[in-house]
């Protein structure tokens, strides 16, 4: 393989790998939007809490990573049900504004929380992947991006399973697609929402600990959430492939921008491309046509 | 004749007593503080830049305590008001409007670039404040155009000078690569480090700019691995994404040396990145809380706070010191508080102790104080140690 031709093998391998974790966070606004109808903003907050949550158990507590990760999963769960029935549920029916404003209020609490108990330096997770690059071929590929990849592909390949077989998993397409039908066939509809607020969330903080074990933890981390929400507007705010094939599109995109034409070039690609999907296809790639835009 | 109710003549008596109380209240305040020097403080202690805005905080307030414990500045007591900014410019800007209006403030210390640079054209309408701050922004040492401000220690241009004038010792010729994030703070030195390397002999082999977003940095490695240089110089962060560069740098096999700039020279924030920080290296105007040279200040400091101090805690100690030094030659040469008095007195600071915290005197003919020192992080003893003398640069 040639020098460029292996460069260029590289840099996509590594697109891929960010483009998953750009699906992962992309997947936790989808499952929200979808059952809710809420563009949850705070989902780079709910990241950032996840990461701050495997440290606290892994580091403070002490508890081993195949105990501290699926806590700190449970803990974005938790925060999601208490959101959703406190917060969310008070304010149905009343305009999108108001909502969409209260899960941006809510992402500066959780900075605030985490700066009040984690304090504001950088901070880095506990090492729970082996740094041994792993080699595709001739092509290098580290291995973090590889487990991201791994885990995002499988918790996208368990949703989408779910919502075709599962019963929970109809119940909210069926909600998605239309409420008042959704209760009169007995559907639970409230208790579709808790539950897409507690995957969704869950789904954020697992995202926190992954991206946190690549780059490390910090109160602004959430800003990683910004990339995300242009993969759902791109994708398809309604839609789990679209998040799938956005955040892939996206991060393999964002590869090949930085490698060769700069770094400095990613922001106004990425943006520029929001830009022209959003006039092309406003209900994004693979969205549901009805979608309200904010 | 003119009668006057007794509805209205209550609400006169009320006015009047009123009027008396705020008026006597307020000779009273102005008695009290009359003999005080404030500083003022834009102090970010919540946001993206609280891990040092809540260190420069107490790092302001202990010297001002050492300074009033020994009798404050020619016989006046010094004082801290100050408010959070969130690291915002425009909460800056109106913490600024609101501390000056209640405050007679001669001395401030500004959170930010774009704060000190969107303050400048009002600070030197009103001619009276002279502004120390968190940033180190080489277009902010100009002193024709920013003649009320100051920086404690040298700007970001001279902090890369200093780190080529290592390397050009270390390793004449060498290859450096040029890792910038795609921000204001990041762009800074650019064009400088260019200029420096080109004139100490050094190859600039790549110039790699990561987004303000990068988490993953696995293509701009790759990138690195093409260019496979000496040295890798990062500046626009505090610690993501280095490690993260580091340490797929070592899988890789590069045997490149890793260096940053101020506020990634926190050894309390490398502490828990473990084995790949090691070796890491950077420019440091300060000594650091545990160096073991002779340093009287560190010891006071030592004494006052028995658990370490970051690096912030020592840039607001310093910041604190050029601007209470500056109102104490004004106060003793009989000038009137001005801004242009307090700069010229600050310009007159030549081989100025420190206390050792920096380690040889100062000397601040402009707007910086271009004197640092490489140190590199050790992660065995969880220190930076030092690892070349102090480096002036600049005239």
């Amino acid at each position: 393989m040639s020098d460029d031709l292996l460069f260029f093998t590289e840099v996509t391998l590594a697109g891929l790998g960010s483009g998953a974790l750009l699906a992962l966070t992309a997947l936790s606004f989808v499952l929200i939007y979808k059952a809710t109808r809420v563009i949850n903003l705070a989902v780079g907050e709910t990241l950032m809490l996840g990461g701050y949550l495997f440290l606290a158990f892994a580091a403070g507590m002490g508890l081993p990573v195949w105990a501290a990760l699926p806590l700190a999963i449970a803990g974005g769960g938790v925060l999601g049900a208490i959101v959703e029935r406190g917060l969310i549920r008070p304010m149905l029916g009343k305009s999108p504004i108001s909502v969409f404003m209260v899960t941006v209020g809510l992402g500066s609490v959780l900075v605030g929380l985490v700066e009040m108990l984690w304090g504001t330096d950088p901070r880095t997770l506990p090492g729970f992947i082996a740094n041994t690059p792993v080699f595709i071929g001739e092509a290098y590929v580290s291995r973090k991006i590889v487990v991201a990849f791994i885990a995002a592909a499988l918790v996208i390949g368990v949703f989408l399973a779910l919502f075709r077989f599962w019963r929970g998993g109809v119940a909210l397409r069926a909600t998605a697609s239309d409420q008042a039908a959704a209760y009169s066939c007995g559907i639970n509809v409230p208790g579709v929402f808790s539950i897409a607020w507690i995957i969704g969330c869950a789904t954020a903080a697992g995202t926190g600990v992954l991206l946190g074990a690549i780059g490390g933890i910090s109160p602004s981390m959430g800003i990683f959430g910004l990339s995300a929400l242009v993969v759902v507007i791109v994708g398809g705010l309604d839609s789990i492939l679209g998040a799938l094939i956005g955040g892939l599109g996206l991060g393999l995109i964002q590869a090949w921008t930085g490698s060769y034409l700069g770094g400095e070039y990613q922001s106004v690609v990425t943006f520029g491309l929001l830009i022209v999907t959003l006039v092309i296809r406003p209900y994004g790639l693979f969205g549901t046509h009805e979608i309200e835009r904010l | 004749m003119t009668t006057v109710s007794r509805r209205n003549l209550l609400q006169l008596m009320g006015a009047t007593a009123l009027s008396a109380g705020v008026l006597g209240g307020s000779a009273l305040q102005v008695r009290a503080e009359a003999g005080e020097l404030v500083i003022g403080g834009s102090l970010p202690l919540t946001g993206v830049f609280a891990f040092a805005g809540i260190a420069i905080e107490r790092g302001i307030q202990d010297y001002i305590k050492i300074v009033n414990d020994a009798g404050g500045i020619a016989g006046r007591q010094v004082r801290l008001a100050y408010e959070d900014t969130g690291y915002k410019p425009d909460t800056s800007v109106a913490v600024f409007n609101k501390l000056t209006s209640q405050n007679d403030l001669n001395l401030y210390y500004g959170d930010s670039t774009a704060f000190a640079k969107t303050i400048a054209p009002e600070l030197q309408r009103g001619g009276k404040i002279l502004m120390g701050g968190a940033s180190f922004a080489s277009e902010l040492n100009d002193p024709e155009a920013y003649p009320n401000l100051f920086m404690a220690g040298p700007d970001y241009s001279e902090m890369i000078s200093i780190l080529m004038e290592y390397i050009a010792a270390e390793k004449p010729g060498a290859k450096v690569v040029l890792v910038n994030s795609d921000s204001e703070f990041g762009r800074d030195p650019i064009e400088s480090s260019r200029k420096k390397a080109a004139d100490l002999g050094l190859e600039i082999a790549a110039e790699i700019i990561t987004p303000p977003t990068a988490v993953d940095v696995s293509t701009e490695v790759l990138k690195l691995r093409r260019a496979r240089p000496d040295y890798v110089i990062f500046h626009g962060y505090i610690l993501a994404p280095l490690p993260e560069f580091m340490s797929q740098a070592k899988q890789m096999g590069l045997d490149t040396k890793f260096m940053g700039t101020f506020w990634s020279m926190d050894s309390s924030i490398w502490a828990d990145v473990g084995e790949t920080a090691d070796g890491f290296m950077g420019v440091m105007p300060y000594r650091y809380y545990y160096d073991d040279e002779p340093a009287p200040m560190l010891d006071t400091i030592r004494q006052m706070r028995p658990e370490y101090q970051a690096t912030g805690y020592t840039q607001g100690m310093i910041t604190a010191m050029v601007l209470l030094e500056s109102a104490r030659r004004v106060i003793e040469a009989g000038q009137e508080m001005t801004a242009p008095a307090l700069k010229a007195a600050m310009n007159t600071i030549t081989d100025f102790d420190t206390g050792g915290l920096i380690g040889v005197p100062i000397s601040i003919p402009g707007n910086s104080i271009p004197v640092g020192r490489v140190y590199q992080y050790s992660a065995a003893e969880q220190k930076m140690l030092p690892v070349s003398d102090w480096i002036k640069v600049g005239g």
